[in-house]
């Protein structure tokens, strides 16, 4: 398990058990929009700008070269060997389970224990798409070592990097939510010289912290912040939570199991409770690669493909709730390798 | 009451005066009531030259006004049009909005200056009619605009987003519609909230100023879909005179905006911001393409030929601006190729496909060098901000004392200040030089010291 696959076990595979009418619809559809790359060496992607017609052509240049590695576009072009004329591309959020920065176990690489946080983190991410964004059209991708979110909802696929960096930023709750709404610093309204927007103030509400707002941003940023404390094992790193506060979140951290934030708080110290908070909004950044989020035209691992460096399958998971990579997502030639 | 098509011309309401008051034959014709409601109107200038007599006049008016105050701001006394802003004049004015926009549609097309510029006009109305209601009135006709739209999707808003005047945190967002009226808001969270008054918080979060700029922003997106629907049928039917004799003055008035002296410069390397200096001395493999094809490429280009573009938001090819592409192939993307070339491993060694890229980027398309009969295949970029640069190119971004001063929020708006700082330090060196140079020729002061 884990291990790297040899090129025996990449042709086995790919020859015997890789079946193009698993290629997931969302790929198979315009499959000639999309830029394909490949790395046969295991060093990277070193065949890109690569072009199939149909999903049969796919199928013979698999089955001929058996590759380290099999990527596609997230973009679609009219001209996909020069990455020409852009069309739309999908929105990703990238879930790497040996990149998550608050994880319990202490692995390497990934093992099943970051495998499973990766999955919650996605399921986490997949209710905020859902249920504030109203997306549809959404796919979840196992991708060896974690997971990629592949949204083709047409309202966001035009939309540009500058967008798809504040959903990314709301979706995993990188900012601290304001807590003052008795004022607002307008960038926009200093049209007429020196004079001073009218508004109504809403008395005895200056201040609300995020935890008592259980709607619209704040509402996700109080389950990010939830899910942080109580998957914390206290060696995280943050800039603004020293040891001894760290020593503080684990021991009241039973308060916010139960949702009891305002206890919480008082035992923390206001103070040390922004420190907390905004630290943690710095670690949610991490939750997701931010660079595959943004970025228009990357490739991305393609579903059915074998990622070659840990012998597992890259598949479309059709429940995320119950998805075990560990019995799902193995190739039949692992569990023929001696000692297995 | 405010009548709504004040705010939202395109209101049932709106539609509904210019069927019974909008006969195009009339529209050139003096008109009383229009007069006196102009005359009445509280501040406005005893200006008779100035007034709208009829509704054509007042159409242009309209559109002069945000002209002038957008292009020539220290020539703009807004007391000439303060008529413009009061709800007196409501039932003219949605009258005279059709015909600009028709008159646009038709002549123009949805997709000319012309037709954004008049867009962008009926903004800088609704904001200033807005402000100029009492709370209670601007508060109730906002609520009656949203009543009076289709739902608001957050993806509707997506120039606001980029052009950052709005952040997805800001919206209260369900199955991804704005919750934008108290009695959705009440229905949806009403439930959730304890120990509070909902109907306040509701007050308290749904800021009103967000509220009036999401509706502003639909209410100019349902301009441009009229502006298209209109330009689609005039090919059906004959457009009035009327509309065909007011698109040469509106042309005349908008020409106004164009003549924005752009300035190019050489480009003064003691003001590039950190990035810049990173990346100019070569990047390592990862951040490699990025920091060159999007950041460097736009970066350099933008501050050579058109550093004023995010003051100016006026786009231009790079072949205004520099009509032989000389600047572009002789300056600019020797500039580039070196930076490249300074990567760890050089750029175009393993991905010589970049150089297609970086020509992409200046708006030439995918080729090799720039040249002119293939602009406009691709579009300008303009430099990415520095919130992108932090996520895209975090190993570059080491900010400096400049990088963290307001309104400077990329590279170009970096670049500019330090120009200005720049030019400031030495100018007052040269005035302390000249000063002490004159203290020391003058033998009365120095014995005075």
């Amino acid at each position: 398990m884990f291990e790297p696959a040899t090129k025996a076990e990449r042709k086995q595979y790919y020859t015997e058990e890789w079946d193009i009418k698993k290629l997931p619809e969302f790929i198979n559809e315009n499959i000639h929009n999309r830029e394909f790359g490949f790395d046969h060496l295991g060093r990277g992607p070193n065949d890109r700008h690569r072009v199939f017609k149909n999903s049969n052509e796919l199928k013979k240049f698999l089955r001929i070269r058996f590759p380290f590695a099999a990527y596609c576009s997230v973009a679609f072009y009219n001209k996909p060997r020069r990455r020409g004329d852009w069309l739309k591309s999908e929105l990703i959020f990238d879930v790497d389970a040996k990149d998550i920065p608050i994880r319990s176990c202490d692995c390497d690489g990934v093992c099943e224990i970051c495998l499973d946080e990766a999955r919650q983190i996605v399921s986490n991410i997949l209710d905020t798409l859902k249920d504030d964004l109203g997306l549809t059209d959404i796919h979840v991708i196992y991708s060896g070592r974690g997971y990629h979110i592949r949204i083709l909802d047409k309202n966001v696929m035009k939309l540009n990097s500058e967008v798809r960096s504040q959903i990314l930023k709301y979706v995993v709750g990188a900012e601290v939510p304001k807590s003052k709404y008795s004022s607002i610093e307008s960038k926009e309204r200093n049209y007429y010289a020196q004079e001073v927007y009218k508004k109504d103030r809403a008395p005895g509400y200056d201040k609300m912290d995020h935890y008592l707002i259980p709607f619209g941003y704040p509402a996700v940023f109080t389950k990010r912040v939830k899910y942080a404390i109580t998957n914390m094992n206290g060696t995280e790193k943050m800039e603004e939570v020293n040891p001894k506060l760290m020593k503080d979140v684990l021991k009241y951290r039973e308060m916010v199991q139960k949702d009891e934030w305002g206890l919480f708080k008082n035992k923390i110290g206001p103070i040390r409770y922004r420190n907390l908070v905004e630290g943690i909004s710095k670690l949610n950044m991490g939750l997701v690669d931010a660079k595959v989020s943004i970025d228009l035209k990357r490739i991305l691992r393609m579903p059915t493909s074998l990622h070659s460096k840990v012998s597992m399958r890259c598949m479309e998971v059709k429940n995320i709730e119950t998805f075990d990579p560990l019995k799902e997502a193995v190739p039949k030639f692992v569990s023929e390798r001696k000692g297995y | 009451m405010v009548l709504l098509s004040f705010i939202n011309p395109l209101s049932d309401e709106g539609k509904q005066i210019v069927r019974e008051n909008g006969s195009l034959n009339s529209v050139n014709e003096d008109n009383g009531d229009l007069i006196y409601a102009v005359e009445r109107s509280s501040g406005q200038l005893d200006d008779i030259d100035n007034i709208p007599t009829n509704l054509i006049d007042l159409s242009l008016k309209r559109l002069e006004c945000y002209v002038k105050k957008t292009y020539s701001p220290k020539e703009f006394d807004l007391n000439q049009y303060k008529y413009l802003f009061d709800k007196k004049i409501a039932k003219f004015d949605v009258i005279s909005f059709y015909i600009l926009a028709q008159a646009i549609a038709i002549k123009f097309g949805p997709a000319s200056r012309e037709s954004k510029e008049f867009v962008e006009s009926q903004g800088f109305l609704i904001e200033r009619r807005l402000f100029n209601l009492s709370n209670r009135e601007s508060e109730e006709i906002i609520q009656r605009t949203i009543d009076s739209l289709d739902e608001v999707k957050w993806t509707h808003l997506s120039d606001l987003f980029s052009s950052k005047k709005l952040n997805l945190q800001e919206l209260v967002l369900n199955n991804g519609n704005i919750i934008l009226s108290e009695d959705e808001f009440m229905e949806i969270f009403g439930n959730k909230i304890k120990n509070r008054d909902p109907a306040t918080v509701f007050k308290a979060v749904i800021q009103k100023e967000t509220t009036e700029l999401i509706v502003k922003s639909v209410i100019k997106q349902n301009i441009d879909d009229y502006i298209k629907e209109v330009s689609k049928n005039s090919s059906i039917i004959d457009p009035h005179p009327s509309l065909i004799n007011i698109a040469d003055k509106i042309s005349k008035i908008l020409k106004v905006g164009t003549n924005i002296e752009i300035k190019a410069s050489t480009l003064e390397q003691d003001a590039f911001p950190p990035c810049i200096k990173n990346t100019i001395s070569g990047v390592g493999s990862g951040n490699r393409n990025d920091a060159i094809v999007l950041l460097l490429t736009s970066f350099l280009s933008y501050a050579r030929l058109y550093p004023s573009i995010f003051k100016n938001k006026d786009f231009r090819k790079v072949s205004d601006l520099d009509a032989d592409l000389k600047i572009t192939i002789n300056e600019i993307l020797p500039l580039i190729y070196d930076a490249a070339n300074r990567c760890n491993p050089p750029l175009f060694e393993d991905d010589p496909q970049e150089k297609l890229n970086i020509t992409a980027k200046l708006g030439f398309g995918v080729y090799e060098i720039p040249e002119m009969k293939h602009e406009g295949e691709s579009k300008w970029y303009t430099p990415m901000s520095c919130d992108k640069i932090k996520i895209h190119l975090s190993s570059l971004c080491k900010p400096d004392a400049t990088c963290k001063k307001d309104n400077v929020n990329n590279p170009l708006s970096y670049y500019n200040r330090k120009q200005w700082e720049l030019k400031k330090r030495a100018n007052s060196n040269n005035s302390n030089n000249s000063n002490n140079s004159n203290n020391s020729n003058n033998p009365a002061k120095n014995n005075s010291r």
